[in-house]
């Protein structure tokens, strides 16, 4: 019997689910030593480079809700997961952090690799989905193309 | 390093960042073990009894040439708060429970304590429960007291009779007022007749003097064996310097428990609870910790703080003592045997702080929940033994009690291996059983 390999996931929940005592870059490192990463300091910089969170040593709690944001990112990508859950990740974002954030997922999709998004933003869907769901009620009503969901959705 | 000691080194990194939460944590439960010390130290200590006079005492009262204050007596001698009442009214207040015992003072009692011939009564009525046994034993020993004072005046009264009998002259002998000559005088006048040349007169007066000498010297002992009769055995007490009460074995003992229990249930209650509100128990869950290792780790954490904070307290208190130069001193040698059982304690009620945290639905719920549950812990330890039918075994499943009576007998008996390791088991498996309830409700926490 083959073995399958566990499949990490990396998970942002719409409201940043970090520790608000700790600081963003000793966030990053606990949960960096949790998942058992070769390197944690090593993944805790990168992944805070990658979001672009400048203000690493500050508490959680103290720092914006944009960067609270970028920091529940930045605990989402740590260790480079095989799959992405993120609701709503670009919603606390302004429009620079957003272009960021999305060319990082784009880059991920050209390695073929997963992100599962929840979002209310069609251009959102439009640029960064390859399949998309409708939901209504947690049940899905419509499944297809960005482009038709927003047909559907103009028509209704 | 382990995944418990990652979270336990991000939970106390989160304490020590908190320097206020740490002090709450340290003066809330002293400043409450401080007064209930005194609550405990004093409760029960004069229990409200109904006094029921039918006889109409008067306030003083002539005893064999003997005035007593009859309500200084009472009131002196009374280990319990005697509070005069109707017979309707005692009989009401002790169904009600707001007396825990009725005294009568029967319609007779004046004429048989004047008449010093029977024992006039007093009539106790308690109500059910061992707290009634408590009054009737501080209702004996209200007697005791009272019989005491009486026993002086009646020994008083007959050595009087005695002292006519010996000395001779006019006197009063229950109703009956007579003149006698007294043995001194009647050995005088034998002696007188003792000299007499008539031989059938000096003879038996000689012999009748030689016996009235005798029973002059054997009435002159009567004092002292009334004495002894009266108090085969004496209580002779003298005051020795103590402890204040406030640094007494009892109140540190109750400080350290009560110190325990508020810090650990409501530390066990927040510190599971900022994992949901936080938001981080759905990134810990994804493979990072299981909930199993997050109780544990909760749990962990409380008894690591508790310890330090009840070790603190207890060194506080040493300190105290010894600037104080309390009799007795700190048994400083005897603290380090404190640490484990404080460590159990503090698991056992941090399990159930963790336990409450993951039954309620968000962390005002869980503090709310943690202080409801936290006082009935606490006053169910404290509950005397055998005060109702299941006081015993409502006392044996909480770990309060059992902090106290470990506290007490780690600092302060003679030989406490025994106590310590029985109370050490008794919270090992209340933490235990505590644990896997917790870890069983933790389920909710990602509902």
């Amino acid at each position: 019997m083959t073995r399958l390999e566990p499949i990490r996931i990396g998970w942002a929940p719409q409201r940043p689910a970090v520790y608000g005592h700790l600081s963003a870059a000793e966030n990053v490192a606990l949960f960096a030593r949790l998942a058992r990463l070769a390197d944690p300091l090593g993944a805790a910089t990168a992944v805070l480079g990658l979001v672009g969170l400048e203000k690493a040593e500050q508490r959680a709690a103290e720092l914006s809700v944009g960067n609270q944001q970028r920091l529940n990112l930045a605990l989402a990508f740590l260790g480079d997961p095989d799959v992405l859950l993120l609701d709503e990740p670009s919603a606390s974002l302004d429009p620079a952090q957003t272009s960021r954030l999305w060319e990082l997922l784009l880059a991920r999709r050209a390695t073929g690799r997963s992100a599962l998004l929840a979002t209310h933003s069609l251009e959102e869907a439009s640029r960064l989905a390859t399949r998309t769901m409708l939901l209504v009620d947690g049940s899905v009503v419509l499944e297809g193309g960005a482009a038709e969901i927003a047909a559907a959705m103009a028509s209704s | 390093m382990s995944s418990i000691g990652l979270l336990l080194g991000k939970d106390l990194r989160r304490l020590v960042r908190s320097p206020l939460l740490l002090a709450a944590l340290v003066l809330y439960p002293l400043l409450v073990a401080l007064l209930v010390g005194l609550v405990v130290r004093y409760a029960g200590e004069r229990p409200r009894v109904a006094l029921v006079d039918e006889a109409g005492l008067p306030r003083s009262i002539l005893l064999g040439n003997q005035r007593f204050d009859l309500d200084r007596l009472f009131s002196q001698a009374s280990e319990v708060d005697l509070v005069r009442m109707s017979p309707e009214r005692a009989s009401h207040e002790l169904g009600t429970g707001r007396v825990l015992a009725v005294l009568t003072i029967p319609e007779d009692f004046s004429v048989r304590l004047r008449g010093l011939h029977a024992s006039p009564r007093l009539v106790l009525r308690t109500g059910s429960g061992a707290l009634g046994t408590s009054v009737t034993e501080k209702m004996r020993a209200l007697v005791y007291a009272i019989n005491l004072k009486l026993q002086q005046a009646y020994i008083k009264a007959n050595l009087g009779y005695v002292h006519l009998l010996r000395r001779g002259g006019s006197g009063t002998i229950g109703r009956s007022k007579l003149t006698v000559i007294g043995l001194d005088s009647a050995e005088r006048e034998l002696r007188a007749m003792q000299r007499s040349t008539d031989p059938s007169v000096s003879r038996p007066a000689g012999e009748l003097a030689d016996f009235v000498h005798q029973v002059n010297g054997a009435v002159g002992q009567v004092g002292e064996f009334l004495r002894a009769t009266a108090n085969p055995v004496q209580l002779v007490t003298t005051a020795r310097p103590g402890r204040a009460w406030v640094l007494s074995a009892q109140v540190q003992a109750y400080a350290y428990a009560l110190a325990l229990a508020f810090v650990a249930v409501i530390l066990g209650a927040a510190t599971i609870t900022a994992e949901r509100d936080e938001r981080t128990l759905g990134r810990l869950v994804q493979g990072l910790v299981g909930l199993g290792e997050l109780v544990a780790e909760k749990i962990m954490l409380v008894a690591l703080v508790g310890t330090a904070i009840t070790l603190a307290l207890a060194i506080g208190f040493g300190v105290v003592v010894e600037i104080g130069g309390v009799s007795g001193g700190q048994p400083w040698d005897r603290v380090p045997l404190l640490i484990p059982g404080f460590a159990l304690a503090s698991a056992a009620f941090g399990a159930l702080g963790v336990l409450v945290g993951a039954l309620a639905r968000d962390a005002g719920a869980a503090m709310l929940l943690a202080l409801l549950v936290g006082l009935p812990v606490v006053l169910a330890g404290v509950i005397p033994a055998g005060a109702f039918a299941l006081a015993d075994w409502l006392r044996a499943i909480v770990p309060f009690g059992h902090a106290v009576d470990l506290a007490t007998s780690a600092l302060f008996d003679p030989s406490p291996w025994g106590s310590v390791l029985r109370q050490s088991v008794w919270l090992l498996l209340i933490a235990v059983a505590l644990a896997v309830l917790a870890r069983i409700a933790a389920r909710r926490l990602l509902a």
